[in-house]
């Protein structure tokens, strides 16, 4: 090819690159639909626990001068739980809107009567004036609903009978258990069960001793025989059969003999389990896939934030321990655990 | 004209054929040579382990460390230091760790003189709980010197 064509044709290209980045559209506001429109976001993060709440912000407009929302409703595929005393611990949808002040408060502006439930139906009716709305909703999950999926259909009318709605879901329902700080304390409350999630003492240990998974201890230190120097000890979770090193001092109820497997970690603070700032949480997938073939079956010098991985001795449930406080004067640490039954 | 045209065509592919070349035998240099590994094998001979740890499960350290003695009007204070005690004429690595160390999980993790690497590889938890010694090799950075050390473990009693 003639170098002159290269060229002109190279011009040509700069010229048309500057034509294209030079153009500036100009920015027009949009003008919104001339209809009535609806949508939605989940606002709850982490595994979806029973017994606990989902939340979503359903948000519906309509031009004002075309009329008013009459009524707002949500179905649920499988019923949430209401809480006959105080509803708005259980499956509800606000009858408010809020904003949000200076002050980043949530201002209430009540627009209809408070929600009814009816099954999995839940539905408010507006009783001021409303053309645009966000109401939020909080479905409680049953424990039926474990380890299934839960779908919702959200859905708003207007005052012409126009109907708008929204499918969300499926979520799937986790099959873990969670409980929240629970006072383990040396030498009373000290024998922890992951089958029932709960703490008992010795003499109700014995009643029960095939469901004692965990002993909890404290000693600031141990002292092996002389001369040695008195070692560090502090909190300690060890399974009943462990190496009487690491049992100092207890004498276990006949019959708690469980060998049951522990993985000491540290700074595994599950948002759920620790309610604290971290994004973290442990899922029904981080149980199955934990491997603990190599596992402990104790844990000493635990500290604040610390937690452990548990597999009990017929490897039924596995659960993760998460220590929310550590008291070295009154001897007790504040736990909360999250379990999931294997088979 | 043509001819003229023709002669420039001529320099240009000159121009271009030579730029390639000058690119193909930069690209193919081997001034650096690199190890099966692919790291950059250096003139350095100097093949040692300068710093030792274990860490457990939650990865924290699992080393003990010696308890401060205060000083006396006669001695000075006696700071707390770790029990790791290397020694590389010997070749070896001792550290005591602390009582209710999971010996089963344990992460080493060594620190070497520049360029050099270990082998074997340390890619997980090391199995430390049957008390016995285990060896690692330290190669150096040309990749000539090669030290094994043993590394010991016992527990705090």
């Amino acid at each position: 090819m003639n170098l002159k064509y290269i060229y002109q044709l190279s011009g040509f290209l700069l010229l048309l690159i500057f034509a294209v980045a030079c153009g500036d559209d100009k920015y027009e506001v949009p003008t919104a639909k001339r209809e009535f429109q609806d949508d939605c976001i989940k606002r709850s993060l982490g595994p979806n626990l029973v017994n606990y709440r989902l939340e979503f912000a359903y948000a519906m407009a309509l031009p004002q001068d075309m009329g008013k929302i009459v009524s707002a409703q949500v179905e649920a595929s499988i019923p949430g739980v209401v809480d006959p005393v105080i509803a708005t611990n259980g499956t509800f949808l606000e009858h408010r809107a809020y904003s949000t002040d200076g002050g980043g408060n949530d201002k209430p502006v009540q627009v209809a009567d408070p929600s009814s439930t009816d099954g999995s139906l839940t539905k408010v009716s507006f009783t001021r004036d409303t053309f645009a709305v966000t109401l939020r909703y909080y479905y409680k999950i049953p424990p039926e609903a474990k380890g299934q999926s839960v779908n919702f259909t959200f859905s708003a009318t207007d005052s012409n009978g126009k109907t708008v709605s929204m499918k969300m879901g499926p979520y799937t329902v986790s099959s873990m258990d969670m409980v929240l700080d629970s006072i383990v304390t040396d030498n009373t409350d000290m024998y922890i069960s992951i089958s029932d999630m709960a703490i008992y003492t010795a003499a109700q240990a014995a009643t029960i001793p095939d469901k004692i998974d965990l002993v909890y201890l404290y000693r600031a230190l141990v002292q092996p025989p002389a001369p040695a120097p008195a070692l560090t000890f502090k909190h300690a979770l060890v399974s009943p059969a462990v190496d009487p090193t690491y049992l100092p001092g207890v004498t276990l109820p006949a019959g708690v003999n469980k060998n049951t497997k522990i993985i000491k970690v540290l700074s595994l603070r599950d948002q759920q389990l620790a309610r604290l700032q971290y994004g973290i949480f442990i899922d029904d997938l981080d149980f199955k896939n934990l491997d603990t073939s190599t596992a402990s079956n104790f844990a000493i010098n635990l500290k604040n934030e610390a937690g452990g991985w548990i597999e009990t001795a017929d490897g039924q449930y596995r659960a993760y321990i998460y220590i929310n406080a550590v008291n070295d004067a009154s001897k007790n640490m504040k736990i909360s655990m999250k379990r999931l039954k294997m088979f | 004209m043509f001819k003229n045209s023709s002669m420039k065509k001529y320099s240009n592919t000159k121009i271009v054929a030579a730029l390639l070349l000058v690119l193909v035998s930069v690209r193919c240099s081997h001034d650096y040579p690199i190890d099966e590994d692919g790291l950059l094998i250096t003139a350095r001979t100097s093949c040692y382990v300068s710093n030792f740890d274990l860490l457990g499960t939650d990865f924290i350290s699992v080393i003990t460390s010696t308890t401060v003695i205060p000083a006396t009007p006669t001695t000075p204070a006696v700071p707390s230091t770790r029990n790791v005690v290397i020694d590389t004429t010997a070749q070896t690595i001792s550290v005591q760790v602390a009582l209710g160390t999971d010996l089963k999980n344990l992460y080493p993790q060594f620190t070497l003189v520049t360029d050099a690497k270990l082998n074997p590889k340390i890619t997980g938890k090391t199995d430390f709980s049957d008390l016995a010694p285990r060896k690692w090799t330290v190669i150096s950075g040309n990749r000539k010197v090669r030290k094994e050390y043993t590394v010991t473990v016992t527990v705090q009693q």
